[in-house]
């Protein structure tokens, strides 16, 4: 096997994270910046979004998915990141100590030119994530076709051309499902409605309002789909209605006719390789821990985008992205520095989703966050010791919170602060 | 002529592949392994479990034994992994020493009661409750995909013929029975004998293909075995289907257990085990729930909870939210307490492998062997068995991208892009391995599945299928749109988009038909 091909950044993903952070470590001054992608054109799932709604921070107007992601490519490629599609990264190593700093080694294959090792002196990891199958919510009945994810349903109708099927039930109300029911109508299909086990949606209101209420097609809180019938197609499914235990009614037992489900069910960031490498990763995001500087536990692995934390809009994907690229390039041309300090963010009150996890207080830093239920009345975001509070006429764990500290404010910390507790106060 | 082409069907073929016949196996699904052997525990019995004396006892253990060497010889996944049966208090121990001493009668080898502290000592997922164990070294995991595939693979290798999709629908005879010489699904007129006092014999079947003749037929329909008897006049079984679900675990949480786990078989039945699949995700299941429906296969809320928490008894760890799907087959227990493998004196040339229930996938092997030397002895003057010059005992499998060594893998990728093109991502599935499982006859998206594992990972598909699906259609030369995922009418689309205006699709209309592919 032929020498490791050397890599100043390397980027797994060509999907909104991978190529903004391909941009930005070109701009920071990096070399060789190339970004890896296993499908055969850059843009990621961006490219069977053909829907509008994209761009509207970034761009200042609302863009399909793809023109978001060329407008995005023509930054890429003009900043002279290299590309290598159709290559998928199917093993990494665990970052060793070579000449007094860390570096990472995988391997690529690409068919024609097969298996390459690669040594990247930083890493950005922005593999995004994957869809939950029904399967891993223990949905019971026969296995017929006819049951797909939203996103493998959007694949086959915008990308391939193919209806999945003709009428059509939607389990869940991610955002790719709400979309997705617009889109099957628009094509022809019956859409019979959406059902949804928890007590609220847990896609953007938005969606709801133009993709299901414009439409006509009706939405069922505490509703959920527990069985499938058919043994060739799907003929149709047992919904049940739901109590406050999530447990079923009983008695709420209805079948509904229908060819085709579509789940929408939640999204899981896509963390194998990160595993392989030896990354921690946090239980409540699925996705590495972080710092404001993306940087993982280890130290020249950084990571962006949906295979951190899942986030609502591609915006805030690009602008993380960037941030990833930017420190992984000061990373491989060694001028990132350690941390002197750590700082833990802790969730509370509400707050379930956080990232980054870590700050090191070098930086001016966004903070992500979701609640765990939606509040519907005034309420307080906050971030204490004294650092940041703002009131809010809602909070959903559809949409996701900011905060926004500054570097000069983590810094006159005192010096035996290392926790930051965000929380949502009900006023 | 075999009928079924499950584990037993697939055994005998090959076992017959050894000998200068023609040989045919028909099989009614689209794709194998389907019935029983499709959806099992992929168990391979130590053998302590059976009633000393019955044909169960007398071929498990040789089937243990048999397996060891075959997996070998025709690369299919095994891992001598051994098992336990738990017991959890002293009524349950009592049982233990029960089975033990049916295991020394049955010969197996190896059978050892440990306490708790050595088995968690081994074993430190296992529950506290568990007070002692029957630990059977010989016991055995297999992929049972992989393992009905290649006794039928070698089997056509060696010159056997595999009609798929073809369902028996009568038996023809010469002699004695009916005057149209076919028995039929509701039985034989009797009246309709001749008088001639000639023995009746088997002189082929016929099927909604049209008919097939043979000297020989066996009958290894599973699930259905019982109806092909009643075409044949033998009714002294009945087949009485019970369904088993399980849970499929994600294999980060695979190695939770090393061995296959029992729980003491109660009045409650015989019990869930838990065990690490020989590809490494957790197995949990089966119930065990006695149906009139032979083809009903689904899961149940209730089932599923039910095995479930006799997986925790067991393994108290096992989280839940790591499922990655859950499925369920139906056993083709007959009312015999034993198998039921007997060649009929009339007609002659129709033997039953019948009752085939558990432990069925390990004793097939050995019943196989079996039912060769019984033709052998009793059917030597229908067919001759002279040796076949062509016999080939080894296969090897459609390469393992997963599994080879980086060079193995570099070196493949440069013979054929197709080995560079990962397909499935959760299980590292190369595009020349589908073509390949296309090649040796899968035919589906769920025998691509079968053959190389396309959508048995943790995304189920999500990203692979639409991918399988257009090499399925592209291999195949026909329209994505025929594309099924388990034959008949499981269509993966309903086609092409826009190719009407919502306005003219009137809400009533069905479905296209579509032709098999």
């Amino acid at each position: 096997m032929s020498a490791a091909r050397q890599v100043d950044v390397a980027i797994i993903g060509a999907g909104p994270a991978g190529l903004a952070a391909g941009a930005a470590a070109r701009n920071e001054g990096a070399e060789r910046v190339v970004v890896f992608e296993r499908d055969w054109e850059p843009g990621g799932i961006l490219q069977q979004c053909i829907h509008p709604g994209f761009g509207l921070h970034t761009f200042g107007e609302e863009l399909t998915g793809p023109e978001y992601a060329h407008r995005y490519l023509t930054r890429v490629r003009e900043a002279g990141v290299e590309f290598s599609l159709n290559t998928m990264v199917f093993q990494m190593d665990k970052p060793v100590l070579k000449d007094g700093r860390k570096t990472v080694t995988f391997w690529t294959m690409q068919p024609e030119r097969g298996i390459e090792q690669i040594e990247a002196k930083s890493l950005v990891l922005a593999m995004g994530c994957r869809e939950r199958p029904a399967g891993a919510l223990g949905v019971a009945g026969s296995r017929p076709s006819g049951v797909y994810t939203a996103g493998t349903a959007q694949r086959f109708v915008n990308m391939e051309g193919f209806m999945p099927g003709t009428k059509v039930v939607i389990m869940g109300t991610g955002d790719i499902g709400l979309i997705m029911a617009r889109r099957m109508l628009l094509e022809g299909a019956e859409v019979v409605g959406v059902f949804e086990i928890m007590p609220w949606v847990s896609g953007l209101r938005r969606n709801i309002a133009q993709c299901l209420d414009d439409f006509g097609i009706p939405y069922y809180l505490n509703h959920s789909v527990c069985e499938l019938r058919g043994r060739g197609r799907l003929e149709g499914v047992g919904v049940v209605e739901v109590g406050p235990d999530r447990q079923p009614i009983p008695g709420s037992d209805k079948f509904v006719t229908c060819d085709t489900l579509l789940l929408a069910v939640g999204l899981i960031p896509e963390n194998e390789l990160s595993r392989m490498a030896g990354i921690a990763i946090e239980p409540i995001t699925g996705g590495p821990i972080v710092n404001e500087w993306m940087q993982t536990s280890e130290d020249c692995v950084f990571a962006a985008g949906n295979v951190v934390v899942v986030y609502d809009l591609v915006d805030f994907v690009s602008r993380e992205g960037e941030r990833a690229g930017k420190y992984a390039a000061r990373y491989a041309m060694g001028r990132l520095e350690n941390a002197k300090r750590e700082f833990k963010i802790v969730p509370e009150n509400n707050v379930r989703v956080v990232s980054p996890q870590t700050l090191t207080g070098e930086d001016d830093v966004t903070v992500y966050l979701r609640v765990g239920s939606p509040v519907e009345s005034k309420c307080r975001l906050y971030a204490e010791p004294g650092l940041f509070s703002q009131r809010l006429r809602y909070a959903r764990p559809g949409e996701m919170n900011e905060i926004k500290l500054s570097a000069s404010q983590l810094k006159s910390l005192a010096s035996d602060v290392t926790r930051i507790t965000v929380g949502l106060e009900v006023l | 002529m075999v009928i079924g082409a499950g584990i037993s069907g697939g055994t005998i073929a090959r076992e017959l592949s050894r000998y200068a016949l023609r040989v045919a196996v028909l099989e009614r699904a689209s794709d194998i392994p389907y019935g029983a052997s499709r959806a099992n525990s992929s168990m391979i019995h130590g053998g302590f479990d059976d009633k000393p004396g019955t044909q169960k006892a007398r071929f498990c253990p040789r089937g243990n034994k048999l397996y060891k060497t075959l997996h070998e010889e025709l690369d299919f996944k095994y891992h001598n992994c051994g098992s336990y049966v738990c017991a959890i208090g002293p009524e349950e121990e009592k049982h233990l020493t029960m089975l033990l001493s049916y295991g020394k009668t049955n010969g197996v080898p190896g059978l050892e009661i440990v306490n708790g502290e050595i088995l968690r000592g081994r074993e430190p997922h296992a529950s506290r409750e568990i007070t002692a164990a029957l630990w059977s070294p010989t016991a055995s995991i297999v992929n049972n995909f992989e393992a009905s595939l290649a006794f039928i693979d070698n089997a056509r290798t060696n010159g056997v013929d595999l009609f798929m999709e073809t369902e028996v629908t009568g038996l023809l005879f010469d002699g004695i029975y009916g005057l149209d010489g076919i028995g039929r699904l509701d039985g034989i007129d009797k009246s309709k004998e001749s008088k001639n006092g000639e023995r009746a014999r088997i002189r082929g079947v016929s099927t909604q293909r049209g008919d097939f003749t043979a000297r020989v037929v066996v009958n290894a329909a599973g699930v259905n075995s019982d109806l092909i008897s009643r075409m044949a006049g033998d009714d002294s079984f009945t087949i009485q289907p019970t369904r088993g679900e399980y849970f499929i675990f994600d294999k980060s949480v695979g190695d939770m257990v090393k061995s296959f786990f029992f729980s003491c078989p109660s009045d409650k039945g015989k019990g869930v085990t838990v065990a690490r699949t020989a590809d490494d995700n957790l197995l949990v299941g089966p119930s065990a729930v006695a149906q009139e429906d032979r083809e009903n296969r689904d899961t149940t809320r209730l089932g599923l909870e039910e095995i479930f928490q006799g997986a925790v008894r067991l393994v108290p760890g096992i989280p839940r939210n790591m499922a990655i799907t859950n499925f369920a087959g139906v056993r083709a227990n007959s009312d015999k307490e034993d198998f039921y493998i007997k060649a009929l004196d009339r007609p002659r040339g129709f033997i039953n492998v019948a009752g085939i229930k558990s432990p069925g996938f390990t004793s097939a092997p050995a019943i196989a062997l079996h039912v060769v030397d019984m033709m052998k002895e009793s059917l030597g003057d229908l067919v001759k068995f002279e040796p076949n010059p062509k016999f080939v005992p080894e296969r090897r499998h459609i390469p393992r991208f997963s599994e080879l060594t980086m060079e193995e893998r570099e070196h493949l990728a440069k013979t054929d892009p197709k080995w560079g093109q990962i397909v499935c991502r959760c299980e590292s599935v190369t595009e020349a391995q589908v073509v390949e499982a296309i090649r040796r006859g899968a035919r589906t998206v769920a025998g691509v599945k079968t053959w190389v594992r396309p959508g048995t990972g943790r995304c189920q598909g999500g990203f692979c299928a639409p991918r399988v699906v257009e090499i399925l259609a592209r291999e195949l030369g026909v329209a994505p749109i025929e594309i099924t995922r388990h034959g008949g009418d499981s269509y993966m689309l309903t086609g092409k988009t826009k190719e009407r205006m919502p306005s003219e699709r009137m809400p009533s209309e069905r479905m296209p038909s579509r032709r098999q592919s």
